[in-house]
Parts: C-alpha cells; sequence; structure tokens
C-alpha cells in the first residue's frame, strides 16, 4: 500500500465554542481529482484552511507525503507540496501577472526544483493558463475571471504535489467552468496533481471529479463516486432547501 | 483607613477624568476606526479655554462649560471635514485607514500642541477656583476636586443614558459592533461620522475643562492623557463606552494605591508595561470584538 | 537597476565625505544631521514601507544604541561602540518583534510606540536606581570629522542594504508581506522569519546611529535620546519622500533637515506646526509620497515618448 499524498486525519477545528470543522478524514493521492461539497457553513473553507496549515486543528492529524505536519506553519505546507487558492482571489495587487506567479517560484517552488521540474518558467505557466497575453499588467487590472486564473498559476508555480482550489467555478459563465474544469483535468493529467476542489454549485463538480466528499455542519456525511453520492437521500436532504434548486441547471 | 479612602477617593477623581477623555477617543476609534492620537491636546485646549475664559472674562468654569463644549464639537466638525473625510474617501481598506488616520492625528498633535506653546507660551498655569476644604469621612479634599468628579461622573453617565436610550444612540451602538448595521437603520453615515468625532472632542475639552480647576496646566498636558485613554480602552474594551468609564476609575484608583506602594517613578513602566502586556495577550478581546 | 544604484550611492557618497574638509562647521553639522535622517528614513522604509507594518519605535532602537555608546565609549574602540549599539539593537527589535509581529495595523503602531515609550521609562528607572543619575556626561568622544563619517558611512550602508534587499528574495518576501501577509505565507515565505529579521535589520541602523549621535550631544538623558520625536519625524521623512522608494526618503531628509537646521532655533514652535501640516497633507494627498510625484509623472510621459 503507498503512502497517499495528502492524508487528513479526524481533523477538528474550533473557533471559540462553535466547531467548524468536526473529525472529517480525507486521503488524497497523486492524479486524482477529489471534490468536497456542502452547504454553505459546511465548514468547507475551514478544512481547508487547515490542510493548507492557516489554522491548526484542535485535534487530529495532517500527513503530507507521510509526514506529520500538524501545528506547523502554512509556509511549511507550502514546501511540502501543498498549494491552494481562495475563495476571493487573492492575488498581489500591485505585482505583475508574471511577478506573482515568479513570487511563487522564488519561495515554495525553489524548495521543490528536486521534487518537480515542470513548469519552471513563468513564461510556462502563463501559458499553460492561458495567461500569457496578460503577463505585464498589474493583477488588480485583469478582469475577475482572470484573477482566478492567476491564483492558480501562483499556487502552480510552487511546484505542487496537492492543489486546494477554493470555489474557483463561482461567479464564472457557463462556458468559463467548463473552460476551469478542463484546466483541472490537465493539472491532473499533465502535472500529475492531485487536486481537491471544493464547489457550491454541485452540479459541475459532480461531472469533473472521481470521488467527492460530503460535508454538512462540519461533519463527513457522504463519500464516493459521484453518481452514488447525488443518489444518498442524507446528502439530498442535506441540500434541500439550501444548494438544491441552484445546483441543478 | 484614613489614608485607604484618601487614596481611592483621590483615585477615584483622576479616573472620573481618565473616563471621559477614554469614553471620547473610544467613541471615535469604535465607530470609525480612528484612533486619535491627538485626542488630549484637545483636552489641553478645553483646559487653556478654560483658563482664559476664567482670568479674562470672569466666567465660572461650569458657566462656560456648554459653550466650550460646542465649542469644541464643532472644532471637531472642521478637523473631521479637513482631514478624516478625505481620508474615508480615498482609503476604503479599514487596515490602511486605521495605519494612515493615526499619522494624521500625529500631525494634529503636532500641530495643536505647538499653537498653543506659540499663542500661551511653555510656562504652567492656573487659577483659584473652590479651592476650600470638604471633608468626606474625616478626610479632607478641596472642593473643586469633588465637584470635577461629580461633573466627570454626570457627563459620563449621561453619555451612556444617550447612547442607550436613544434611537440615534442605539444606532451609534449597533454601527460599532457592525459598521453595516448603518445601512440597515438607515443612519446617513456622512453626517454621523463628524457629529461624533466632535462629541469626543467635547468630551476631551469638557475633561480638560476639570482639570483646569485642580491642576496646573501646560501646553504639553495633553500627551499623557491620550496615552492613559489608550490604556484603559484596553482595559475596558475597544469599543465599548461603559468600559472606558469603568476602566478610567478603576485605573485611577489603581494608579493611586501603586504608586503609593512602589515609587511613583516605576508609574510609567508600569502603565507601559500592562498596557502592552494586555495589548500583546488579548489583541482580539480588546481591539476587536 | 542595482548596480545603477549602487554606483550613485558611491558617487554621492564620495561628495559627503569630502564636505567636512570643504564647508564650515555649521553647514557640516546640517549635513550630518541630513545623513542621520538618511539612516533613520531608509532602514526604517526598507521595512516598514515594503511591509506595511508602520513602526514608530525607532527612537526606542536610536536611544538604546546611545546609550551603548554612553556606556562603553570609553572603554572600547570605537567600530566596537558602534557594532554594540547596532546589535543591541537589533537584537531587541528581534525579541520585540517576536511578542508583537503577530499584530498588524494600529495594534502594531500602538504597541512600538508603546515599547519605546517603556524603554525610555526603564532606562531612566535604571539609570535612577543603578547609576543614581539620569542623565550621562560623555567626557571622551572621538574628533567630529570621526563622527561624521561614521554617521555617512551608516548612511551609505542603510542605503546599499536597501539597494541590495529591494533586488533580494528576502526583500521580495517583505514586499509579499505588505500586500498580502496570508498569501504569501501559503506560496512558502516563512512570514514570522522574515518580518523579525527585517525589523531587527531595519533596527540596527537606528542603534548604530543612535551610538555615533550620542558623542556628538556630550550630555544624553532619556527623553533626548528616547525622544519619540526622532522616530516620528522618521515616519514623516520616509512616508512624505515616498515608503516604497530609495531617492524619495533621500530627497525629503535633505529637506527636512534644512527646515530643521533654519527654523527650529528662530521658530521652533512654527517649524513643528510646519511638520504636522506637512505630515497631514503628506498622507492625505500624496500616498506614494514626493516620490509618487515623478514616478506618476514618469508613467505618464512614457506613452507620448513611445508614439
Amino acid at each position: 500500500m503507498t503512502t497517499p499524498a495528502l492524508a487528513a486525519r479526524s481533523v477538528v477545528v474550533r473557533f471559540g465554542g462553535l466547531t467548524a470543522v468536526d473529525g472529517v478524514d480525507l486521503d488524497v493521492d497523486d492524479r486524482t481529482v477529489v471534490g468536497i461539497i456542502g452547504p454553505n457553513g459546511a465548514g468547507k473553507t475551514t478544512f481547508f484552511n487547515a490542510l493548507s496549515g492557516l489554522v491548526t486543528p484542535a485535534s487530529g492529524r495532517l500527513f503530507v507525503g507521510g509526514a506529520d505536519l500538524t501545528g506547523k506553519p502554512a509556509h511549511v505546507f507550502a514546501r511540502a507540496g501543498i498549494a491552494r487558492t481562495f475563495q476571493t482571489p487573492r492575488v498581489f495587487a500591485d505585482m505583475t501577472v508574471a511577478e506573482s506567479v515568479r513570487f511563487g517560484l522564488e519561495f515554495a517552488g525553489r524548495r521543490r526544483r528536486a521534487e518537480r521540474a515542470s513548469l519552471a518558467e513563468v513564461p510556462a505557466i502563463l501559458d499553460f493558463l492561458g495567461l500569457a497575453d496578460s503577463a505585464a499588467l498589474p493583477a488588480r487590472a485583469v478582469t475577475p475571471a482572470r484573477q482566478r486564473l492567476l491564483e492558480i498559476g501562483m499556487a502552480l508555480a510552487t511546484r505542487p504535489r496537492i492543489l486546494l482550489l477554493d470555489e474557483v467555478a463561482a461567479g464564472l459563465t457557463h462556458a468559463e467552468v467548463e473552460k476551469v474544469a478542463r484546466l483541472v483535468h490537465r493539472c491532473r493529467d499533465e502535472l500529475g496533481l492531485g487536486v481537491v476542489w471544493i464547489e457550491h454549485a454541485v452540479a459541475v463538480l459532480l461531472d469533473a471529479v472521481e470521488r467527492v466528499l460530503v460535508l454538512h455542519q462540519g461533519r463527513k456525511l457522504a463519500e464516493g463516486i459521484p453518481s452514488a453520492v447525488a443518489r444518498d437521500p442524507l446528502v439530498i436532504e442535506a441540500y434541500l432547501g439550501d444548494g438544491a434548486a441552484e445546483a441543478r441547471p | 483607613m484614613r489614608l485607604w479612602i484618601e487614596l481611592v477617593v483621590s483615585g477615584l477623581i483622576t479616573g472620573g477624568i481618565y473616563a471621559l477623555v477614554a469614553m471620547g477617543l473610544n467613541l471615535q476609534y469604535g465607530l470609525m476606526r480612528i484612533l486619535n492620537v491627538s485626542h488630549g491636546e484637545f483636552l489641553m485646549l478645553g483646559a487653556y479655554l478654560t483658563y482664559w475664559a476664567y482670568l479674562v472674562m470672569h466666567l465660572s468654569p461650569f458657566v462656560f462649560l456648554p459653550p466650550l463644549l460646542v465649542g469644541l464639537f464643532v472644532v471637531g466638525l472642521v478637523v473631521h471635514r479637513l482631514c478624516f473625510r478625505r481620508l474615508a474617501e480615498t482609503t476604503p481598506e479599514v487596515e490602511a485607514f486605521e495605519a494612515r488616520s493615526l499619522l494624521v492625528g500625529f500631525g494634529l498633535m503636532f500641530v495643536v500642541q505647538n499653537v498653543a506653546l506659540l499663542v500661551w507660551g511653555a510656562d504652567l498655569r492656573g487659577y483659584q477656583y473652590l479651592a476650600g476644604t470638604v471633608s468626606i469621612a474625616g478626610v479632607g479634599f478641596t472642593a473643586n476636586r469633588l465637584v470635577a468628579f461629580a461633573a466627570a461622573l454626570v457627563l459620563g453617565l449621561g453619555l451612556i443614558a444617550v447612547l442607550r436610550a436613544t434611537l440615534l444612540g442605539r444606532a451609534v451602538r449597533a454601527m460599532m459592533q457592525s459598521p453595516t448595521g448603518a445601512l440597515l437603520v438607515g443612519i446617513d453615515v456622512r453626517r454621523l461620522h463628524p457629529a461624533v468625532f466632535g462629541v469626543g472632542l467635547a468630551l476631551a475639552g469638557a475633561a480638560g475643562a476639570l482639570l483646569s480647576m485642580v491642576f496646573e496646566i501646560s501646553p504639553s498636558m495633553g500627551e499623557p492623557y491620550t496615552v492613559t485613554a489608550l490604556i484603559v480602552i484596553a482595559l475596558g474594551g475597544f469599543g465599548s463606552v461603559t468600559g472606558s468609564l469603568l476602566g478610567g476609575l478603576l485605573l485611577g484608583v489603581v494608579e493611586a494605591i501603586g504608586m503609593h506602594l512602589t515609587s511613583p517613578s516605576l508609574k510609567m513602566v508600569l502603565s507601559y508595561g500592562v498596557f502592552m502586556l494586555v495589548l500583546i495577550t488579548r489583541p482580539n478581546g480588546l481591539f476587536v470584538r | 537597476m542595482a548596480r545603477r544604484g549602487l554606483a550613485a550611492v558611491a558617487g554621492g557618497a564620495a561628495v559627503a565625505a569630502a564636505l567636512p574638509w570643504l564647508l564650515d562647521d555649521f553647514l557640516v553639522s546640517l549635513a550630518l544631521s541630513c545623513l542621520m535622517y538618511v539612516a533613520l528614513a531608509t532602514s526604517w522604509a526598507m521595512f516598514s514601507g515594503a511591509t506595511r507594518y508602520v513602526s514608530l519605535g525607532t527612537s526606542a532602537f536610536f536611544g538604546l544604541g546611545a546609550y551603548v555608546s554612553a556606556w562603553t565609549v570609553a572603554a572600547a574602540p570605537w567600530p566596537v561602540v558602534i557594532a554594540g549599539g547596532a546589535l543591541i539593537a537589533a537584537a531587541f527589535a528581534g525579541l520585540a518583534g517576536l511578542a508583537i509581529l503577530h499584530l498588524r495595523g494600529t495594534y502594531f503602531a500602538v504597541l512600538t510606540f508603546g515599547m519605546s515609550e517603556l524603554t525610555r521609562h526603564a532606562v531612566t528607572y535604571g539609570e535612577k536606581q543603578y547609576a543614581g543619575t539620569v542623565g550621562r556626561v560623555l567626557t571622551v568622544a572621538p574628533s567630529s570629522r570621526t563622527v561624521y563619517l561614521t554617521v555617512l558611512a551608516i548612511a551609505v550602508a542603510a542605503v546599499g542594504v536597501a539597494v541590495v534587499v529591494r533586488g533580494s528574495r528576502f526583500g521580495l518576501a517583505l514586499i509579499g508581506i505588505g500586500a498580502d501577509e496570508q498569501r504569501a505565507q501559503t506560496l512558502g515565505v516563512p512570514t514570522r522569519r522574515v518580518k523579525v529579521a527585517g525589523f531587527a535589520l531595519s533596527a540596527a541602523f537606528a542603534g548604530a546611529a543612535g551610538a555615533a549621535m550620542a558623542v556628538r550631544w556630550t550630555y544624553i538623558d532619556p527623553t533626548a535620546v528616547f525622544n519619540p520625536f526622532i522616530g516620528l519625524q522618521t515616519v514623516l521623512i520616509a512616508i512624505v519622500g515616498g515608503p516604497l522608494s530609495l531617492t524619495g526618503p533621500l530627497l525629503a531628509a535633505l529637506v527636512f533637515s534644512l527646515l530643521a537646521e533654519f527654523l527650529r532655533l528662530q521658530f521652533p514652535y512654527a517649524y513643528l506646526i510646519a511638520l504636522g501640516i506637512l505630515l497631514i497633507v503628506a498622507v492625505l494627498y500624496l500616498p506614494q509620497g514626493l516620490a509618487g510625484l515623478w514616478q506618476t509623472r514618469a508613467r505618464a510621459e512614457r506613452p507620448t515618448a513611445a508614439r
């Protein structure tokens, strides 16, 4: 049995008296796409914050490539190969698109040269994302859809093993969402990444992932292949009145 | 026993002044995120204007208090219009706004303090008002100190009453909890912000007027009170006006007792030490709710 | 860019080094105070300009450096005194940074201000308790030319280091922290270490400047060397000059030392009022500082020239 690239064991995150994530397990291997869905407030983003080291779990363990990184700061996770995007794009507003991408290469990416040879140059990353023509523009000046791509580019520049995508398709048009899904598959197939993809709009995600995990009120409600999870009565109930209507176009 | 009564009462008297200064500063920070470090300068201005009214126009400080409050309120409107309105418009990001308004506050501090030095000179000044002695539980206090304390308490409690009982006051309190609340209750923030800034300065001015009845005044008197107000706010909670009242009184008493038990030269070391410790260890409980 | 910058610094330094032999005492002392503020403002901007952690603690580092100088100048060689001031200030900033650099914005500014006041009162108290006096008279002091050249060397080092830092990964990390600290961390920047190192590095120059300037005054006390005004004027110069530029603070330091020398003695209050107004105007209308003026113009002119 091989060690998973990323493994979360009974992760619990608390804010004051509120338990945002309550004993969630997750295994992600290289070259797979795992989806996480759940109604608003299910703890999806908080779970990502734990997976990327931005919050420290109250209990539970996090392993990256078999190494226990629980309690380590976020840059250690980045250097171990965990890259992420944020729900609202957090690009460096005053840097150009090319400079923003270079940033990741200079820090976590530099440390990970030995692990990953791919995407070693800024132009290669910009080409991969189709952002080459925006290279010299300030990050603040590109469209929100392109800022999302840039965020992925900044993440890829860290030469990750695992890519965490937080609602990268939110607010995009149908055609743009299709493009994002294709990009996710290319990250898996061409770069060999394990991708964890959070999305609130469920339909997009179910079509694109191999395995899906459903969070509800901080707990894991179901996990499995998308077609089975979509039929799960518990899942349907959790979504009724929240995401069900908008999720099924 | 006599000594303790004396310590507590004189601590409460200074504490009342601290509370007034801190409440005004807290109102400004809580509502607008302006940490106005020039707050103490307006206390000094209030003290000098009261002194001037007493000497030149022979007005009792209490007769002069209402016009003083109105005057400093108007000064507040003007300062807000000239400095902070533009800053709020050009700097929407809260963190950057806070840092910049802090620097503007330092600029104001230089300007107001040195204008006062230019006009009145650096000498200590004072006047005699209600200097007779009143005895409480066998301990003598000068009447002006007791009157100043009573006035500070009335003003402080009055402000809290206004904030709790009136619709506008409740709206202000709601907005100190969440800025978006203003939109919900339909309050015009562009009018409210200058007004609340003005109220803050008026309170500082009142504190200065009361101080001038008791202590000698100088153009550099304001700065320590700004620092004390920051400490009081850190203790009583940022955004909590009632906390500032209680925190001010408490600090006054603690300081009086602490100075008696240790050496007075340790006072500033201890104040700053406590202040930093509170901020470092409980920033979320005290600076942010 | 870095090479051209360093060449300009070297040229400027060569001219400045000749001044004590060319000018009268008054002008040399003017140049000295200008160089001191160049060192302070440049090193301040290196950390606070890039990271947007506005520090009001420069006077603490300056004062510590001055006291290190006062304590050791009679016993130790001059370069050791200066290095001691720099090291003590850097070590102090490193420790303080560990405690307060997790707080941003107003908290950080207020805490650094508190830190410098606390240091001042603590030194006052310590001197009273253990030395019996508050002030110290410095009887042994190097010649005024030595002091001038030392401060020049510190200023040149500050500018040189600032140029090198800008072109380095360390400098990039500082900029990333200023732009979005959490984002920078998720891209692999060890933010805490970078912040503490940057804060300490910047403090080292203030400490060195304090150590060098202390002997100029012959008598020092905490009120003078821990004067919060030193920290505020440093921030003012850096902000008026442009917190993200190198030449801006240089120019602003020159303007302010001229203003200070000519106005402060005759019209001290008017000088401080002018400073206050300048600070407000700079914050309100020149967020990029004086440097913003020519940078915007350069940007506006570029397309025209290309056509």
